[in-house]
């Protein structure tokens, strides 16, 4: 008795050692299966993270463009009178001083926000940062854009009039002051397509 | 037996998931009803924009003085962008559904975000643009030899400045759209 019983614990030992054996094959295969799984995911979410911080660069140079040019695009008109001076500035239009500001908050946004962006190149798994960059680039991207769209308004109505309303047209006599605004407020539409590529980009850094 | 050891050394024990996926779904809701409510916002600043009009109780024997919206091209780019956002909106409630019914849905976030991106940059556009011209009719720019008009058309300048907060409603809803698909997204 005791001894078949010891020979069937042993048969049993035996059965279990050969599966250990087989579990301990296999289970190498799967790791390096998940660890390149997970190389590959994690390389994939560095890439993004630099094309992030690439994104911001481009966004940061069209912002300082769209914020400089009106500061330097004044006109003076080359005939005057006794007591009047001909002379067109960025702030003569509350819009522009808006538009100016606007663009000065994104660069400034921009400048804190690349920290953050290298952070996840570092840490590409980091969720924290990516979630606060998605929420602070899609403000951004309202704040640009509404910038712009005001100022794109303006511009219409500068280079056109209205004659329903009796607005005149005022580039017909500053030209180059129309045509430095015009630039700014294209430089701050490239600058909110920037702006929406990096949310786009952060959303696939964020699914898993 | 085996089957749920497998599935716990997988990870992939019910226990865990269904927090997570009953956040999902809440959030989803909750995205379904802010969709409703920005369709609701756009679609009223595009119907009171576009019924706009005044006439003023005096006339020449030429002229009859007479404000639209479409008088100023502002405000037709203003109603069309709403107008676009607002099928929009009506379409996206389809994609919110399937979100609340599968609530660990992928690819379906991204696209929506994807959209929701460029209708916030629309319709920011279009009441930025819009505002722009209401201040301009409410105060005029002397310098730019610009003059008021809401010292005569009274009513339709309140109809026009009523008419864009709807719209900013629906900026505000939109951003907080994309940013809890981001942050559904990255739940793990």
């Amino acid at each position: 008795m005791d001894s078949k019983e010891s020979e069937n614990i042993a048969v049993t030992d035996a059965k279990a050692a050969a599966k250990g054996k087989a579990a301990e094959g296999a289970h190498p295969t799967a790791d390096v299966a998940m660890k390149t799984k997970t190389q590959t995911r994690r390389g994939s979410k560095k890439g993004l993270a630099i094309v992030d911080l690439v994104l911001r660069l481009g966004a940061s140079s069209a912002a300082v463009a769209a914020a400089y040019s009106p500061l330097s695009s004044e006109q003076i008109l080359p005939f005057f009178t006794q007591f009047l001076q001909f002379h067109a500035e960025y702030n003569d239009l509350p819009t522009f001083t808006f538009f100016v500001v606007a663009n000065a908050i994104a660069v400034g946004y921009i400048g804190l926000s690349m920290p953050f962006s290298i952070v996840c190149i570092i840490r590409p798994r980091a969720i924290g940062p990516r979630l606060l960059l998605v929420f602070c680039d899609t403000v951004m991207i309202a704040l640009v854009v509404a910038a712009a769209g005001a100022s794109s308004a303006i511009m219409y109505l500068a280079h056109n009039g209205n004659l329903d309303s009796n607005w005149l047209a005022i580039c017909m006599q500053y030209t180059n002051f129309c045509q430095g605004l015009s630039g700014a407020v294209v430089a701050s539409f490239v600058a909110a397509v920037f702006f929406m590529l990096l949310v786009v980009n952060s959303t696939f850094a964020l699914k898993k | 037996m085996k089957g749920a050891a497998a599935a716990i050394e997988l990870g992939e024990s019910k226990i865990g998931s269904t927090p997570r996926s009953g956040v999902n779904r809440g959030a989803a809701i909750l995205d379904f009803i802010l969709r409703i409510i920005a369709f609701l916002g756009t679609l009223v600043s595009a119907i009171a924009m576009g019924t706009t009009r005044e006439r003023l109780p005096f006339f020449t024997q030429f002229l009859q003085f007479r404000a639209e919206y479409n008088d100023l091209p502002t405000f037709t780019f203003f109603v069309v962008a709403n107008s676009i956002v607002c099928a929009y909106l009506m379409f996206s409630l389809a994609l919110s559904i399937f979100h609340i019914i599968r609530s660990n849905a992928k690819n379906s976030r991204i696209i929506l975000i994807f959209f929701d991106t460029g209708m916030l940059a629309l319709l920011t556009a279009g009441a930025s643009a819009a505002t722009a011209i209401v201040y301009l009719a409410h105060k005029g720019n002397a310098k730019a030899n610009w003059f008021p008009i809401c010292q005569q058309f009274n009513s339709f300048c309140e109809r026009i400045s009523g008419s864009l907060i709807g719209s900013f409603v629906a900026i505000v809803i939109f951003v907080l759209l994309i940013l809890m698909s981001a942050a559904a997204l990255s739940r793990r």
